[in-house]
């Protein structure tokens, strides 16, 4: 792939327009003081690059720079109130970023910064006296921005086929796609009112423009189907251990199911050594590399295993030998 | 050293040292006057395994409710595992606090789901952040719900940092709630000291106020947190441990030493040492932080505590500003120093952005245009190290 391949012009982008909005996007660390490096004279010092040398790496900085600069730009793009007939923006676009965020979401912020919040950009978008507030997060990573749809989302109500997923309420419609995680919820107007049209007019056109894959993540469909009420990835602490760091966790109308990923086998198996101290009652299971059972306080019949790198049983079944019986199901699942 | 603290009107001013701030939590009796203590079988970080070292509760009154609250409440909202939660109640914690906007409502269906069996031994807390009275009593229905309770003992307004925010019909709510027994004291949450306490103090329509509080903050706030207990209002603290930490990223040297420290636990220790907080809800990930801030309620404030929590202000040396007011008319350009740098810690320190900008935005108008990068040298000159040039720059880039 050339250099100019990887390029991801905004949609928005037109060259007139660069100085103007430059000045409102500072350029990355990586360009400042870009123009420090570029005489406009040879070079008198013999340890000087010559100029067939330099000139193509000017170039290359500059087409580096313009990605990286553009960026903000391209996701603006995904904010308009125009996208649906009869609405109007309300107000400047806002944004934030991890040190703001609390201005925003209040305590709620920390909900966002735990699964790797980066940045957000929203406006408000009013149409006679109700007005929806647009906020679209970027997360990191796509497995990051589907977590904390699956975990802002009610496990009661079904997952609409908006980007990764997505869930239509009457007055809110959240979504993931890529890397970013969306909000549109009516913060203003009637509390019986009914916006669902609207709000998947918004989506749909949204969905469109954002960047990144729409299909959970993989190791979702790992997870035995049958009886599962909810999927959701845990940023931190699975089970509410810390040893478990982060991982997915399936819930059942019995028991949970969870699967976590360590860096290496080894890392691994010393995490399910230290595991196995803390239930010094468990005994034996023969499931993948390693694999014990046992009842445990407030994880009741559980039963965990090692295939390399991951870690994955059952808890909160009515005894350990319940728990087992599904892990032995769950195993070969696990690439 | 005088310290002054000067929001809408220089309302107060405290004479001690940010030191001195410190230290005052070692002369307090860690058990307030209105706190008892008990003891209950602790369990050891295997989950639950059983050991012989006893768990140390200390409970405390919160202002006029007569709610009789451990000192270590629990706050729910970035809780890993509906177990931690149970767990904690198990081992005696009696306050657990939620909120209708965690994770659109789904920390609430958790924490519901977590103290069902215990629900009438437990102090719940929940807050909305709706702005009238028919969205707020919608909210307060949906909370019930989902807590799987058919009462709150306190319903915060949520994070309310101008009295503006607050209108007779959104306390009127609060009161049709508690004739409606949906509810059994009404609060306030806020992020703005300390003019949201000043204000409580004298409106009285608060039984119990959730309030930002920790060791990182000015001296002056502990004058307004006690104006507001005195009126019989309880108070809550949050965000004990000082958000900082979080905002350090894992790989950040300070963030391991403050970890490996324990300066966690000393900073809610040095919380629980002033007898006008009631009760504090540091948010609690698993079990591991559960079992280390049990520990805040038998431990004292000690020495090492404070030498931990001094050491970390050292490392905000550079930033933060003693408003000793040596600098007064230093600046070439007529900027207010002591005041542009109070104005920054108000977000750099205390995650008061929007509060910050707005007193930035009451400064005289010719603040807005100068820039301190035009200046080839600095003429102001900190006594105390703080780098002037580039918290002015950063005040600039901020809010100007």
């Amino acid at each position: 792939m050339t250099v100019q391949q990887r390029i991801s012009w905004p949609r928005n982008f037109k060259v007139s327009g660069l100085a103007a909005w430059s000045e409102t996007h500072p350029k990355p660390a990586l360009c400042q003081g870009m123009t420090s490096v570029m005489p406009k004279s040879r070079p008198k010092s013999s340890g000087a690059l010559a100029p067939e040398v330099l000139f193509p790496l000017q170039v290359l900085l500059v087409l580096i720079c313009l990605t990286l600069a553009t960026q903000p730009a391209h996701a603006q793009a995904y904010l308009d109130c125009h996208f649906v007939p009869g609405w109007e923006q309300s107000g400047a676009k806002r944004q934030y970023t991890p040190d703001n965020l609390f201005d925003y979401r209040d305590g709620a912020a920390e909900g966002y910064l735990i699964f790797s919040f980066a940045r957000m950009q929203g406006i408000d978008c009013q149409s006679g006296s109700t007005t929806l507030a647009i906020d679209v997060s970027d997360m990191t990573d796509a497995d990051s921005a589907y977590g904390m749809f699956a975990s802002n989302r009610d496990p009661n109500q079904p997952i609409a086929k908006i980007g990764m997923g997505g869930q239509l309420l009457a007055q809110s419609l959240l979504f993931a796609k890529g890397k970013y995680f969306v909000e549109i919820i009516q913060t203003d107007g009637s509390p019986t009112a009914d916006q669902t049209a609207t709000l998947q007019a918004f989506a749909a056109k949204m969905a469109q423009l954002l960047d990144g894959r729409d299909t959970p993540p993989e190791t979702l469909q790992w997870f035995l189907s049958e009886n599962q009420t909810s999927a959701r990835l845990v940023p931190e602490s699975v089970l509410g251990l810390k040893i478990l760091r982060r991982g997915y966790v399936a819930k059942y109308s019995e028991g949970q199911a969870f699967i976590v990923l360590e860096d290496t086998p080894e890392s691994a198996a010393e995490v399910m050594n230290k595991l196995r101290a803390r239930y010094p009652d468990s005994s034996p299971a023969q499931i993948a590399d390693d694999a014990f059972q046992a009842k445990a306080p407030y994880l009741d019949g559980i039963c965990i295993f090692r295939k390399g790198r991951y870690i994955a049983g059952y808890t909160n079944l009515s005894d350990a030998s319940a728990a087992t019986a599904q892990a032995t199901q769950l195993a070969p699942r696990i690439p | 050293m005088l310290h002054s603290f000067p929001g809408k009107g220089a309302t107060m001013t405290l004479k001690s040292s940010r030191r001195e701030f410190l230290s005052a939590g070692l002369m307090l009796p860690v058990a307030a006057a209105a706190s008892n203590t008990g003891l209950l079988q602790a369990t050891d970080k295997a989950l639950g395994k059983p050991t012989n070292s006893p768990v140390k509760l200390d409970h405390r009154t919160l202002g006029k409710t007569g709610l009789n609250l451990t000192t270590l409440g629990f706050g729910c909202m970035i809780t890993s595992d509906p177990s931690v939660i149970t767990r904690a109640a198990d081992l005696g914690i009696n306050y657990f606090d939620t909120a209708r906007v965690y994770q659109h409502g789904n920390n609430e269906r958790m924490v519901g789901a977590a103290l069902a069996a215990k629900r009438k031994q437990l102090i719940l807390s929940t807050k909305s952040i709706s702005g009238d009275k028919a969205a707020l009593l919608k909210d307060l229905d949906t909370s019930l719900a989902e807590l799987k309770t058919d009462y709150v003992d306190i319903w915060y307004l949520h994070a309310k940092d101008k009295p503006t925010e607050i209108r007779d019909d959104m306390i009127e709510a609060q009161h049709i709630a508690r004739q409606q027994g949906k509810i059994r004291f009404a609060g306030m949450s806020t992020h703005a000291l300390p003019e949201m306490l000043e204000w409580t103090a004298q409106k009285k329509a608060f039984d119990v106020v959730l309030t930002v509080y920790n060791f990182a903050m000015d001296p002056a706030m502990e004058k307004a947190i006690a104006a507001v207990a005195a009126t019989g209002t309880g108070v809550v603290a949050m965000k004990v441990m000082a958000g900082g930490f979080r905002s350090l990223k894992p790989t950040d040297p300070v963030a391991a030493k403050l970890h490996r420290d324990g300066a966690m636990l000393s900073a809610l220790k040095w919380v629980l040492s002033k007898p006008n907080i009631g009760t504090t809800i540091p948010s609690m990930t698993d079990m591991d932080q559960l079992d280390e801030n049990l520990r805040a309620m038998s431990e004292p404030f000690s020495t090492r505590d404070e030498k931990i929590l001094s050491a970390h202000l050292e490392q905000i040396k550079p930033l933060y500003c003693r408003m000793c007011g040596q600098c007064d008319g230093a600046c070439q350009k007529g900027l207010q120093v002591a005041n542009t740098l109070r104005i920054l810690a108000y977000a750099d320190g205390y995650r008061q952005f929007a509060l910050a900008r707005e007193r930035f935005q009451e400064l005289p108008a010719h603040h807005a245009a100068v820039r301190c990068g035009d200046c080839t040298e600095c003429s102001v000159k900190c006594p105390f190290g703080v780098q002037v040039s580039a918290r002015m720059a950063r005040a600039q880039e901020l809010f100007a």
